[in-house]
């Protein structure tokens, strides 16, 4: 019996979070928020094993929310993963330099995601305690 | 990538001019390879791009963007999540391997290396299928993931 994560995800377009709802809420215990105030108000109070963000959130950045949660103390431990329809090789490196772990291209396959949620949340724990 | 009997494409990433000469003329040994370079992450992702090769060979410290960090990125990338990858590193922790295959790669190797190794490396991760290689990463998350 696989643990069941708990995922806050960040993205505007309802379409978006209806489908990551139905891939992920069997397994996962999913928070979906639309916008990164809502996502910072959240994490005020929560500490999710994971986050994943879209680039794009409306009008707001996901590379500065990355920023943001590498820049809290006691959040910057949280792996996130972008889930974004921004392809380019500068969108992935400046992904990366903002402090995501990981970067995933949309459309997504929910099999394929959920692996990388799991595989993601392993490499952190086991970083974690290579640092230790 | 290119198909059926055409010369297969290695593509080498690694920050050291020098180890990426033994790596090509390791590769180039088995005689049937065209090896492409890069020096860094970041160069490496373009060239995958450009060049489309059929295998590619990671080292996992570089500046830019490192070893891990490119492995996942090709993994999260519908037009590149099926290349062969292989990390050669001079990280030899199991836990440095582990995060190599938890990362995507399809093969951990360690340096110093020897020529025939990576090369019988190099033609296993040509012959997976994108079925196989979904079949592992199921069996990671399985076994990896009851650790938490």
């Amino acid at each position: 019996m696989l643990r069941r994560l708990h995922i806050l995800f960040i993205d505007n377009d309802t379409t978006t979070r209806e489908r990551m709802h139905q891939a992920l809420s069997k397994d996962f215990t999913l928070q979906c928020v639309a916008s990164l105030s809502e996502a910072k108000r959240y994490l005020s109070s929560s500490q999710p094993d994971i986050v994943i963000s879209e680039v794009v959130v409306g009008q707001e950045n996901g590379l500065e929310f990355c920023e943001y949660v590498r820049s809290i103390p006691s959040l910057r431990h949280i792996p996130i993963m972008l889930l974004t329809s921004m392809a380019t090789l500068q969108d992935k490196v400046a992904g990366f330099s903002a402090g995501s772990d990981d970067y995933v291209v949309k459309p997504f396959d929910a099999h394929h995601l959920a692996a990388r949620i799991r595989l993601l949340s392993r490499i952190k724990r086991l970083e974690r305690r290579t640092n230790n | 990538m290119s198909s059926g009997n055409a010369i297969k494409k290695v593509l080498v990433i690694d920050d050291n001019p020098t180890i990426v000469e033994l790596i090509k003329y390791a590769v180039k040994l088995q005689g049937s390879y065209q090896v492409v370079v890069a020096y860094d992450g970041v160069q490496g992702l373009e060239r995958v791009f450009a060049e489309q090769p059929d295998c590619v060979i990671i080292d996992v410290k570089m500046p830019r963007m490192d070893g891990y960090q490119l492995v996942r990125c090709l993994r999260g990338d519908a037009r590149t999540a099926d290349i062969p990858l292989i990390i050669l590193s001079a990280m030899t922790r199991e836990e440095d391997q582990m995060t190599g295959l938890l990362s995507g790669a399809d093969e951990y190797l360690t340096k110093p290396f020897k020529p025939t190794a990576l090369n019988a490396a190099i033609e296993r991760v040509l012959r997976l299928t994108p079925a196989e290689r979904q079949h592992r990463t199921d069996t990671l998350v399985q076994t990896q993931s009851e650790r938490d």
